[in-house]
């Protein structure tokens, strides 16, 4: 006889079971703390996949704001192509990133002239035919002589087309300064004694004060020039208020001490921060002419699919694109006068330019920011 | 394969309490998890409080050694001093100061600065790398430039000046050059009143820490940011001063919670949290007034601590959880089969039971005592079985009866002529194994349809019965009687020692018949005619045996001369009894 019973038949189963030229802070300034990207791949990057590259695959190695999402998406699909951003914060990584292949796994990049004419020298860039890149028609002129540009031409072949720039002008304010300064020579104005500043940086000082002195190149002093230049800095010093490296700390000395005059290294996007902190001041580029980065686009020689490449070059040169710059960066565009404070137009502008020897520059001004007074430097 | 109720039971309970013990064991170890984590932040948000005291009574500790060295007379007379410093007075200064040095190895510089000459250096203190060095009149610079100068210039007198934490990029400053130092200064005041120069002392923040983190666990990390957010500290040095090497590295962005403190209203708000990102650890920040308060300057400062070093007890816990849940659920597993099996005997005897109703005694170990279900049970089917028992034996006694009458005769009680006849092969099948000899007598009634139609049917009967009795009566008990039907009877004897036991027994039997039979008021003679054959010699089976008593009774009642007949004698005739 065997006794079973359904109602104990439970399922158990329910039991067990950068500073070079001070863009990095620019840049951090625009565009918020959030540009600290040693790397911001989009649309899912793959580096140095070289071999499997479609062709209508571009791959673009650019800076924070210069290729946004929307501006990337309209290209996209204007030439039923795939495009790949892989963004740089210095010019350190931009180099790291050209050298991550051999040839460059990039298509195109944007670098200033002081870095084109480096990678131009290293043989990474392909030659272009401005031709094929129409736009170039619409930059203002002093953008399409190229030849007068340092750097993006070599040997009478175009490397890199203008994008964008900055300048570093002279910002002051209006209350206290009545006149419109037309020299840095303002800097050393004992007037202003204790009430100016100036950028920490050996590379920029040494070119404005020798622009300042009037000497035509001021990317390559002569040793004479150099002690000039040096004890012309010296002076700069004892006039200073302080030196300045970041841009909210160059608005916060302005403001705190009152300060009436400063070499802005971060050119005109330094404006609209004091603006802000309630300071009424004013941007002159000055007679002698003042520093300004300009950066380029180029091909490198490891391209895939120039005619794209070239497309991409010309797209980025469309009013509509070349005009976010302004709006979106406070940079200003190659195309024409875009914002208020782009009255340095038709002004004279240095691009810089690998300097002489950075080494003795930098130095020097390490010495000269310490307070060596100038008894110790060799006339 | 089917389980049975003792075995699903097991398997049922033993889960239960697996099950249960293991749930209870499980939700235990994260409550108690959650509770560390929760008392580790909580001690871990006082240990950066104390770090936070403690790093601000360092800095009032430099302060004071600030102010003391600021009111020596000497040090205001070298700063207000136009050209050259008074040499004696200066030597002594540098002593003080180099004693100074030698007791607070966080000290990497002791400066006195004058106003004039640009900021010129006027009497300064380095620590070398083989001790403390006085730096000679040619190796001073101009610092007017620098902050620290002119910002501790415009402080009153007897107060203090705080520089950003820096990197020290200055040249020519021996030990302190790259190293992540803030310089304490306060100013001293000339003859006039007015702010002369100023005693700078340029610290070694990171000795500082090294002081006051001693006290803190090993496994603890300190971190540190200015009031945006840069690293200062970082257990990581790589990407503490971020920005000075121009790749800004910054708190809210690797603790996205910290985000509040920086914020104008965060003065107070001290964070705690719990990271989930890579192995875990908990972290606690708090933001502290640096500085000047006008100059709304803070740091914050934080501490975080792997989760592993956190939930050690937990994991000890854990052990010991796991072990009593191993524990219990064994005992569980014990009691699961004792329940079990408690529950199953009642119903293993109930089975059994029902499988003995029949039995004679009946079972007497049914559960019918206890007061539970199986009680009730038990009792019912007990009184079921008493009823099956009772309705069965009733069923038999019937059963007997009307095997009974099937071979009686229901008038004379005698066994009738079908169970004679099985009686009578029965006795043939014995005596032909043991070869003993039978013998048949056949009886017929001489007189019975006379009485019958004289008398009536209750004469007949009566004098059947009587015929019956009178026929037991001269029966041995071994030998067996019985009605054919009508007035014939015939007898069975089975126990013949001699041949002259038949003879006498049917002699007896012709008497017996011819006695007189007081019917009513009438008393009568019935008579007999008797009949015998016998085994082996007359007959083999049943029937002829029958056959040839009957033939012989015939013969007796034809010859009317003899009360009985053998068969053999009507074989050699002549021959009479």
């Amino acid at each position: 006889m065997r006794i079973s019973s359904n109602w104990l038949r439970i399922d158990l189963r329910g039991f067990i079971g950068r500073i070079t030229s001070g863009r990095l802070p620019t840049r951090v300034l625009l565009r918020g703390i959030a540009a600290f990207v040693a790397l911001v791949p989009i649309s899912g990057i793959s580096l140095g996949a070289s071999d499997a590259v479609p062709q209508n695959l571009l791959r673009v190695l650019a800076w924070p704001g210069y290729a946004d999402a929307d501006v990337v998406k309209q290209f996209e699909t204007r030439f039923h192509a795939k495009v790949q951003v892989t963004f740089v914060d210095s010019d350190e990584t931009l180099w790291e990133q050209m050298h991550r292949g051999s040839p460059p796994a990039f298509d195109v990049l944007a670098a200033n002239t002081a870095e084109i004419q480096r990678y131009t020298q290293h043989n990474l860039l392909a030659p272009l035919d401005v031709s094929k890149i129409p736009n170039t028609r619409l930059q203002l002129p002093m953008f399409r002589q190229r030849s007068t540009i340092g750097g993006i031409e070599h040997d009478g072949t175009v490397y890199a087309i203008p994008f964008t720039y900055s300048s570093m002008g002279l910002i002051y304010d209006r209350k206290q300064v009545s006149v419109e300064p037309r020299s840095m020579l303002e800097l050393w104005n004992p007037q202003y004694r204790g009430r100016t500043l100036d950028f920490n940086s050996a590379q920029h000082n040494f070119s404005f004060a020798a622009l300042a002195l009037g000497y035509r190149d001021p990317f390559h002093l002569t040793p004479a020039q150099m002690r000039t230049v040096t004890h012309k800095l010296i002076e700069l010093r004892r006039n200073l208020l302080t030196l300045y490296t970041l841009p909210e700390e160059a608005t916060a000395l302005f403001v705190e001490h009152h300060a009436a005059m400063m070499f802005g290294n971060y050119g005109t996007q330094q404006i609209e921060l004091l603006r802000r902190a309630g300071v009424d001041v004013g941007y002159v580029i000055p007679d002698e002419g003042a520093l300004a980065w300009l950066d380029c686009w180029a091909i490198t020689r490891g391209a895939r699919n120039r005619a794209l490449a070239l497309s991409w070059i010309n797209y980025m040169l469309e009013p509509e694109v070349s005009g976010l710059l302004p709006q979106r960066q406070g940079l200003a565009s190659t195309l024409g006068p875009a914002s208020g404070h782009a009255a340095d137009n038709g002004k004279h502008l240095f691009w810089i330019q690998p300097v002489e020897d950075i080494a003795q520059r930098e130095s020097l001004w390490r010495r000269i920011v310490s307070g060596e007074p100038p008894e110790r430097f060799p006339r | 394969m089917k389980l049975g109720l003792t075995s699903q039971l097991i398997i049922l309970l033993a889960t239960i309490g697996v099950v249960s013990s293991g749930a209870t064991g499980y939700y235990a170890y994260r409550a108690n998890r959650t509770m560390l984590v929760n008392e580790a932040q909580q001690s871990l948000l006082t240990s950066t409080r104390l770090l936070d005291q403690r790093f601000s009574s360092a800095l009032h500790d430099v302060a004071e050694d600030a102010l003391v060295l600021a009111v020596m007379p000497s040090a205001r007379k070298i700063s207000e001093s136009v050209e050259h410093a008074p040499p004696d007075g200066r030597e002594r200064l540098e002593q003080v100061f180099m004693s100074f040095m030698q007791y607070h190895s966080d000290y990497l510089q002791l400066r006195l600065i004058s106003r004039a000459h640009y900021g010129l250096e006027r009497v300064r203190v380095d620590r070398g790398p083989n001790g403390v060095i006085a730096v000679p009149e040619a190796g001073l610079q101009e610092k007017g430039h620098f902050a620290y100068v002119f910002d501790t210039l415009a402080v009153p007198a007897g107060h203090i000046y705080l520089s950003p934490i820096v990197i020290n990029h200055e040249a020519g400053t021996h030990a302190a050059s790259g190293r992540p130092i803030v310089r304490v200064g306060t100013p001293l005041v000339g003859a006039n009143g007015a702010n002369v120069g100023v005693l700078v002392i340029d610290v070694d923040l990171t000795r500082v820490f090294a002081r006051l983190a001693r006290d803190l666990p090993q496994r603890d990390q300190v971190y540190m940011a200015n009031q945006w957010g840069d690293f200062l500290i970082h257990p990581d040095p790589a990407l503490a001063f971020g920005f000075d090497r121009g790749q800004r590295v910054l708190m809210q962005e690797t603790f996205p919670e910290t985000k509040p403190l920086f914020d104008e209203s965060g003065a107070q708000m001290t964070i705690s949290g719990y990271e989930h990102r890579r192995d875990g650890r908990i972290y606690a920040f708090a933001r502290t007034p640096f500085g000047a308060v006008e100059g709304n300057r803070f740091v914050v400062l934080g501490l975080a601590r792997p989760l592993t070093a956190v939930l050690v007890p937990a994991d000890a816990l854990g052990g010991r959880i796991t072990r009593m849940v191993i524990v219990f659920s064994v005992f569980a597993l014990v009691l699961a089969i004792l329940f079990a099996r408690a529950l199953t005997k009642p119903l293993h005897t109930l089975a059994s039971a029902a499988l003995r109703v029949f039995d004679h005694p009946p079972d007497a170990r049914l559960p019918t005592e206890r007061s539970d279900e199986i009680g009730i049970l038990a009792r019912c089917f007990d009184s079921m079985c008493r009823e099956i028992r009772l309705q069965m034996s009733e069923l038999h006694s019937k059963q007997r009866e009307l095997a009974h009458l099937a071979g009686h005769d229901a008038l004379t009680g005698l066994p009738n002529r079908m169970l004679f006849m099985e009686k009578l092969a029965a006795a043939i099948d014995t005596a032909t194994r043991t070869g003993q000899r039978l013998a048949v007598i056949f009886i017929d009634l001489d007189r019975f349809k006379q009485i019958n139609d004289q008398l009536g049917h209750w004469a007949g009967d009566r004098a059947l019965t009587v015929v019956a009795e009178r026929l037991a009566s001269v029966l041995r008990a071994s030998d067996m009687a019985a009605r054919l039907g009508g007035d014939e009877f015939i007898v069975l004897i089975v126990d013949m020692q001699s041949a002259g036991v038949v003879e006498e027994i049917a002699m007896r039997i012709a008497e017996a018949m011819n006695e007189d039979l007081q019917l009513g008021d009438q008393r009568l003679k019935i008579g007999a005619s008797v009949g015998i054959s016998e085994f082996p010699a007359d007959g083999l089976t049943a029937e002829e045996l029958l056959l040839k008593a009957d033939a012989a009774m015939y013969a007796a009642k034809s010859s009317r001369c003899g009360m009985h007949r053998r068969y053999q004698e009507l074989a050699s005739p002549g021959a009479v009894s």
